[in-house]
């Protein structure tokens, strides 16, 4: 009897041994990898979750990115009772915060599959699988690709945790300690990650929709780059140019209708000529409760019709502080498009963040094409709206950014660009600005009024030192009118779950 | 001479026969016959045999001495089984208790461990209030943190599966409480450790009825019906102060609120009526016996539409062969079992919907039921639903077809009568089948097609195992010596597939298969030195498929030894004891019940509709590789067992004490893995360790026997705990793993595992009281001193297990008249009100993302609490019980052709407990949503034709 002891699976799962018999099979991982953005586990929208120590719906890695990204800002606060929510917006969260732990979890999830993905993918394990050269080549495109989103997710965990765990492909899988890596140590890394991809990864615009490129590795250099100075010290503005220059001269356009960027149909409607690396989603194949699903819904209450949205319902949660609301002239009726913001029915002061009516809403996102016309789900919960990552604008305002850093190109330039935006903005020049008004202040409200939820605004009051130490917003240090903070809390702590676990570890400075 | 069985007229062999105050002795052949020399006048032979009464005749000369013997019916050499063999109590070394029908609890029961709840030490039960539903059961109180805590449950020598049956409410059900001849609970590892990779948390070996030899047809139709009503509800706002508190708190909207005054509650549950019918026929005849018996059961739930029936045949039949050599038994129990389940999310929302609203509304489009809708046709998604509609616009049915069979050998070898050899084949299949539906019209479908939801399931446990026994009296060394050696081998096979409408579409989901399998090779030695010491060891050496294999196979061992004192000769006149008995036992278990079967090996799996990403214009599957761990393996339980079986009087008072200490070790549990280090970010590795301790004591006393009037008593009380002594592979103090998730927005936690806690413990913010003693909301105790209330601030503070927990019953004959009532407690527990916490405060009725409101909990009249508190150990309350389990009276009729007994019996009557809540008898220790318990009333006729 004792053979009946060795037993493998028998219904659609495979061992590692046998699944890659089918060549199919080296796509479908990769498609994993990307999914590790979009979806939270193996079944839509919910069911076979990846990670199993948060509500599924909450663990999705675009849901929590968000979260971290602008809830902790003066762009987002939320209403809900959930677990220790609202300490993300008050900055009163301790290494126990079990949103920051899932988020650090999350990011270490991709991190693990993209080297297991490579593993599977090295030359000898292909040689030993007899693999034709027609696939190897393939198969060395999304290694590239691979290498990409791993480096994006390294990126989150050194902007996010500074010191994270760090582990390659040359390490097993088990339940061993890997060892915590330096910041500066991991910003050397990433940067030759991308740097030994940016040859082997399809050229720019050369990609299938959905898919990394040239430009997507660009645009992660300029973003790591930009933030040097915080992540090491040492600034790097003019690396800055170089790659922020690749990604505008590789043939993107401003999409002339900004609302357009943030609709159902962004994958088609134009939007896709600005967007470099967008997470996608689809009201009937790429379902979850995290990702856009959430930002839609979450932020529809109050007098907000759902079916404006291409929805059914609203979670009547998220909302702005009225900080952010200033950054616009006349916001409840602004000449600026950008604004997009819902006042009717709402304070614009919030004196109860659990109240949906305090602080203006947000209508930016929205599950409609452009004809208003609702997104594929017939039940209307989920949206196909594509998640914007990295779009051109991004790259023009970070080019405005370092040639005011002193990173060298041309003022001019830079101007012309900051205009592009405006004037697509104002439809038209009235917007525009002059010369002398293109200061760091200037750059960092006009990245607040282009890229506010796209999850860029923690990085940037960072960048600027407006995050902790400087900067008040409503609620900010847990007080109505908002009060400062130490700066420690520019990095988020290692989660004491694990700390507890993994001996290697050190608590980052103030935790 | 011959020696045969009086009740059957079977020739008995094996049979000791000694003269008195000699070692001149015998033992009788196969075929009971026996051949004794030298013996004189006047001695005396002492006829002796293993569950039959010891026998003196003073011999008189005759040429030829014919003996029948009676079947033990003294409690002391009653047959215990033991697995894979059997003792008697007054042998055993293990921690090793028999309950039969005579102690069983009496009421309309479906779920067999109801039979015995509250009447062994060291073993809770904790009843479900589900028609049907099962009970959570505990020996010894469980050791493990995530791997299954359930004991191992034998039926007729088949192990149940330990994670149950698909789709069927209790995998017990299966076996008809009336059909019940005994429980035996293996408590210690010297008992248990015969089953080893899943014995840690205790064995219960259910043996069912079979026919007599020789005894004439006998019928009996057995009737129980039954009327029950919930025993509590949620105490919740009425209309008119739900109508106050929404109209004085700002922001809000009365406008919304309705002018009826509805008690939800009321609404959703009923008077719930069962019957349950048996008729049995039985028969034995010289070499064979049939036993044949129909159940037919009906229940209804006090949640409306919640229903269970079950049809069940059961039927045993044995023949003996080759002069009583051989003997085939054969035990098949048939179960169809229907259900209609109730949607139990309209408890919770019953609690929470608005009281000022009516159940209907003319002219609804949801079926003319109230519902909060943002047009007449759409309801708003986020509101409360109709509890109501919940319950009658669901169709959920499923039928479970299963049977469990098995076919044992039990052969004597004809030349050598001392070694026998026992084979047993078993089976265990069942088959589900089951649809759901919500119509479009049902608020809580948002769809817009019917919703639909079809599942099938499959599981099928088999069985194959063998084993020797040898037994003899060597005389030579006054000793009695029992050998067994066997081999086992088993497999579970589970499949399920289903399908289901999700976004208007019928979509199906990849079946899943999933087999398991274990292999064992098991021994025992039992030795009797002089009636006085008794050593026992045996070693069980498992395999299983559900580890690599370096570490698939592992050995449980274990050693006991007992000492009959009483049986010393200055014992022999003490008027005070009539026994006494020493028993110390130790051994080791496994545990290996986790829920991936492939836990040591690398899966992929692909990704289901919906899950699925854009790559171009296309949409691409994905797959996935599982976390897994290659080093996993069991989990080990030692167990140090010492204990003393006592009687006194006569043994008109008995009685054993135990006490046991526990150490759990590479504990299987669900923990954070070390970020990076694998594929998921909890995974089920074997990580730290638990200790238990505990203490019990069960007694049995006859304070009154008189021919007409007895009066029995038992008693057990348990003291137990356990504590989490290591829990990650660092040394961080501090550490812990919160647990025990709680209603009231998503991820939070009001337990945790840490080092040096009992693992249901509470972990919570101290409150600050103002001088009248009420809670100020917001305030609580600074615990780290850092002026502003942080997670640091929070602390473990009690916790869900009680400390001690005890049953009493009392069970009194006056001639044919009857009468037996059964308490049971539990001292020292703890339940955090969820349902005041949860729904206590202002704002979870007023603050809602759509325009309606929700009710409150009453107890946010006492606290006035405008947001949640949940993690306020305001809400940790104090659950001692004492509960009146069941009280029956009985009285019986003989008659000429038929005996006639009719019995009345209330269950669950009241209960004596300080807590607030619905129910202070909750295992997780977390009181939410709690489907309530019945409190009813069974009238019970049986004819014995």
């Amino acid at each position: 009897c004792q053979d009946d002891l060795e037993l493998s699976p028998e219904d659609s799962r495979q061992t590692s041994a046998s699944v890659f018999d089918n060549p199919e099979s080296y796509q479908l991982f990769l498609a994993k990898l990307y999914a590790g953005f979009s979806l939270s586990g193996q079944q839509g929208p919910a069911g076979q979750p990846d990670l199993a120590g948060l509500d599924e719906g909450f663990s999705s890695y675009m849901r929590l990115y968000f979260m971290m990204q602008e809830l902790t800002t003066d762009e987002a606060v939320i209403g809900w009772n959930d677990g220790t929510i609202k300490d993300l917006h008050s900055q009163n969260w301790t290494s126990g915060n079990e949103f920051i732990r899932t988020i650090y979890s999350r990011i270490m999830y991709e991190v693990a599959l993209t080297n297991e993905f490579l593993r599977q993918t090295e030359e000898a394990a292909l040689d030993a699988r007899g693999v034709d050269s027609e696939l190897k080549a393939t198969i060395t495109e999304y290694r590239a690709e691979a290498k990409f989103l791993r480096a994006l997710s390294y990126y989150h965990a050194l902007d996010m945790f500074g010191n994270p765990p760090f582990v390659t492909e040359e390490d097993p899988i088990g339940a061993f300690l890997p060892e915590q890596i330096q910041r500066s140590d991991l910003f050397s890394y990433i940067e030759s990650e991308l740097l030994s991809i940016e040859g082997e990864i399809a050229a720019a615009r050369s990609n299938q929709y959905g898919r990394a490129d040239q430009a997507a590795v660009w645009m992660l250099l300029s973003k790591l780059y930009i933030n040097a100075e915080v992540y090491t010290g040492t600034p790097r503005y003019s690396d800055v140019i170089t790659y922020t220059s690749k990604v505008i001269d590789a043939g993107y356009t401003i999409t002339p209708d900004y609302q357009k960027l943030f609709l159902a149909d962004n994958d088609v409607n134009g939007a896709q000529d600005e967007v470099i690396f967008p997470i996608t989603f689809d009201g009937l194949e790429t379902q979850s409760y995290g990702g856009m699903t959430f930002i839609i819904h979450a932020a529809i209450g109050g007098t907000m019709v759902p079916e404006d949205f291409g929805v059914s319902s609203g979670w009547a949660g998220l909302r702005t502080t009225q900080q952010f609301v200033d950054n616009f002239p006349n916001p409840e009726d602004s000449e600026d498009s950008r604004a997009l913001l819902h006042s009717d029915g709402q304070n614009k002061v919030i004196n109860n963040i659990s109240t949906f009516t305090d602080g203006y809403a947000v209508a930016k996102y929205k599950n409609v094409d452009v004809n208003g016309t609702a997104g594929k789900d017939p039940t209307g919960d989920f949206p196909d709206t594509d998640f914007p990552m990295f779009r051109l604008a991004d790259a023009y305002l970070m080019y405005a950014e370092a040639v005011l850093r002193g990173g060298g190109g041309s003022t001019s330039q830079a101007l012309t660009y900051v205009n592009e935006l405006r004037e697509r903005a104002y439809d038209g020049t009235s917007g525009n600005i002059s010369s002398s008004a293109l200061t760091l202040d200037f750059i960092l409200k006009e990245r607040a009024r282009e890229l506010y939820w796209e999850a860029h605004r923690r990085t940037d009051l960072i960048r600027f030192n407006q995050f902790t130490e400087n900067g008040i917003w409503a609620f900010k240090g847990g007080v109505p009118q908002g009060s400062t903070t130490q700066s420690y809390r520019n990095i988020f702590p290692i989660p004491s779950s694990d700390l507890g676990v993994n001996t290697n570890l050190t608590q980052n400075t103030g935790y | 001479g011959s020696v045969t069985e009086s009740a059957t007229g079977l020739p008995i062999p094996g049979v000791n026969i000694i003269i008195k105050g000699t070692t001149n002795g015998t033992t009788t052949d196969f075929d009971g016959n026996y051949t004794l020399n030298n013996v004189s006048n006047s001695d005396v032979l002492v006829f002796s045999f293993l569950g039959f009464t010891t026998k003196e005749i003073a011999y008189q000369g005759q040429n030829t001495l014919n003996i029948q013997m009676d079947e033990s019916q003294a409690a002391l050499e009653e047959v215990v089984l033991i697995g894979y063999g059997s003792t008697s109590k007054q042998d055993a070394t293990g921690a090793v208790e028999k309950i039969d029908q005579e102690k069983f609890n009496q009421g309309a029961v479906i779920s067999p461990e109801q039979l015995i709840s509250g009447k062994s030490a060291g073993v809770r039960i904790t009843a479900g209030s589900e028609p049907g539903g099962g009970s959570e059961i505990r020996i010894r109180g469980g050791s493990s943190l995530s791997a299954n805590n359930s004991p191992l449950i034998v039926v007729d020598g088949i192990p149940l599966d330990q994670r149950g049956v698909q789709g069927v409410r209790s995998q017990l059900n299966a076996i008809n409480p009336n059909e019940i001849e005994d429980f035996v609970i293996l408590k210690d590892a010297a008992a248990t450790s015969i089953y080893g990779s899943r014995a840690s948390n205790g064995v219960i070996l259910i043996t069912t009825k079979k026919g007599n030899l020789g005894s004439d047809f006998a019928m009996t139709y057995d009737l129980k019906a039954s009327v029950g009503e919930v025993a509590g509800k949620v105490d919740v706002l009425n209309a008119a102060e739900f109508r106050n508190i929404v109209e004085n708190t700002p922001g809000t909207d009365p406008s919304l609120l309705g002018d009826a005054d509805t008690d939800w509650q009321d609404k959703i549950y009923q008077t719930a009526v069962g019957a349950i019918h048996n008729i049995t026929a039985q028969q034995g005849f010289e070499n064979f016996t049939y036993r044949v018996n129909l159940n037919h059961t009906d229940q209804q739930g006090v949640l409306k539409t919640d229903l269970y029936e079950r049809n069940a045949l059961n039927l045993t039949l044995t023949q003996n062969l080759f002069d009583n050599n051989l003997k085939i038994t054969l035990n098949s129990k048939g179960i169809l079992d229907k259900n209609h389940y109730a949607d139990q999310g309209a408890i919770g929302a019953a609690v929470a919907f608005d009281p000022t609203q009516n159940v209907y509304e003319p002219g609804s489009y949801f079926d003319g039921f109230f519902e909060f809708k943002t047009s007449p046709t759409q309801q708003q998604q986020q509101a409360t639903r109709n509890p109501v509609a919940l319950l009658l616009q669901r169709k959920n049915n499923s039928t479970s077809k299963r049977n469990i069979s098995n076919i044992n050998f039990d052969y004597r070898f004809s030349f050598l009568p001392e070694l026998k050899f026992n084979l047993n084949a078993g089976i265990d299949y069942a088959e589900l089948e089951g649809h759901e539906t919500r119509p479009v019209t049902s608020a809580a479908n948002n769809q817009d097609v019917d919703f639909e939801n079809n599942y099938y399931g499959l599981n099928r446990n088999t069985l194959l195992d063998f084993f020797f026994n040898y037994k003899k009296d060597v005389e030579a060394i006054n000793t009695n010596v029992d050998l067994t050696a066997g081999h086992s081998f088993q497999e579970y096979f589970i499949s399920s597939n289903s399908n289901y409408t999700q976004s208007n579409e019928l979509v199906f989901p990849f079946p899943v298969k999933d087999r398991n399998s274990l292999e064992s090779y098991f021994a025992r030695a039992s030795f009797d030195i002089a009636d006085k010491y008794l050593i026992s060891a045996s070693y069980r050496y498992d395999g299983s498929s559900r580890f690599n294999k370096d570490n698939r196979w592992s050995g449980f061992p274990s050693v006991s030894i007992g000492w009959k004192i009483m049986n010393e000769s200055f014992m022999e006149n003490s008027g005070v004891f009539s026994n006494l008995k020493l028993r110390a036992g130790y051994g080791v278990t496994g545990n290996q019940e986790i829920a991936s079967n492939y836990g040591y090996l690398g899966v992929y799996s692909p990704s289901l509709n919906g899950a699925n990403v854009q790559f171009g214009n296309n949409f691409i599957g994905t797959l996935r590789p599982e976390e897994f761990d290659e080093n996993l393996k069991w989990e080990e339980l030692q167990t140090y067992n010492a204990g003393l079986d006592f009687g006194f009087f006569q043994n008109r008072l008995t009685g054993s004490v135990d006490a046991y200490y526990r150490q759990t070790q590479d504990l299987l549990a669900t923990v954070p893995v070390p970020a990076g280090a694998n594929l998921s970010d909890l995974l089920t590795t074997n990580v730290g360790e638990t200790v238990s301790r505990g203490i019990e004591v069960g007694l049995d006393a006859a304070i009154i026997e008189k021919e007409d009037f007895n009066w029995n008593v038992n008693y057990n009380i348990t003291f137990q705990d356990l504590e989490v002594t290591k829990l990650s592979l660092g040394n961080d103090p501090n550490y812990f793993i919160p647990q025990g998730g709680i209603s009231g927005g998503v991820g939070n936690n009001i337990q945790l595992w840490k080092k040096g806690f009992d693992p249901s413990t509470f972990f919570v913010y101290r409150q600050v009281y103002n001088e009248a003693g009420q809670p100020i909301e917001g305030a609580y105790v600074d615990v780290n001193g850092d002026n502003q209330i942080t997670e640091a601030d929070k602390q473990a503070y009690k916790k869900g297990t009680p400390d001690f927990y005890m049953g009493l019953t009392n069970t009194l004959n006056y001639k044919n008249l009857d009468l037996s009532f059964t308490f049971r407690g539990n001292f020292g527990n703890y339940v955090y009100n969820n349902t005041q916490s949860g729904n206590g405060f202002v704002g979870a009725g007023t603050v809602t993302p759509q325009d309606y409101y929700s009710n409150l909990n009453a107890n946010v009249l006492e606290t006035n609490f405008q947001e949640n508190q949940l993690f306020s150990d305001y809400y940790v309350q104090r659950a001692d019980f004492v509960r009146l389990d069941n009280v029956s009276i009985g009285y019986l009729i003989p008659g000429e052709k038929v005996d006639f007994r009719a019995s009345l019996t209330g269950t669950n009557l009241f209960t004596i407990t300080d807590y607030d809540g619905l129910d202070p008898e909750i295992s997780s220790g977390i009181d939410n949503n709690f489907y309530p318990r019945i409190k009813n009333v069974v009238l019970g006729l049986n004819f014995a034709f």
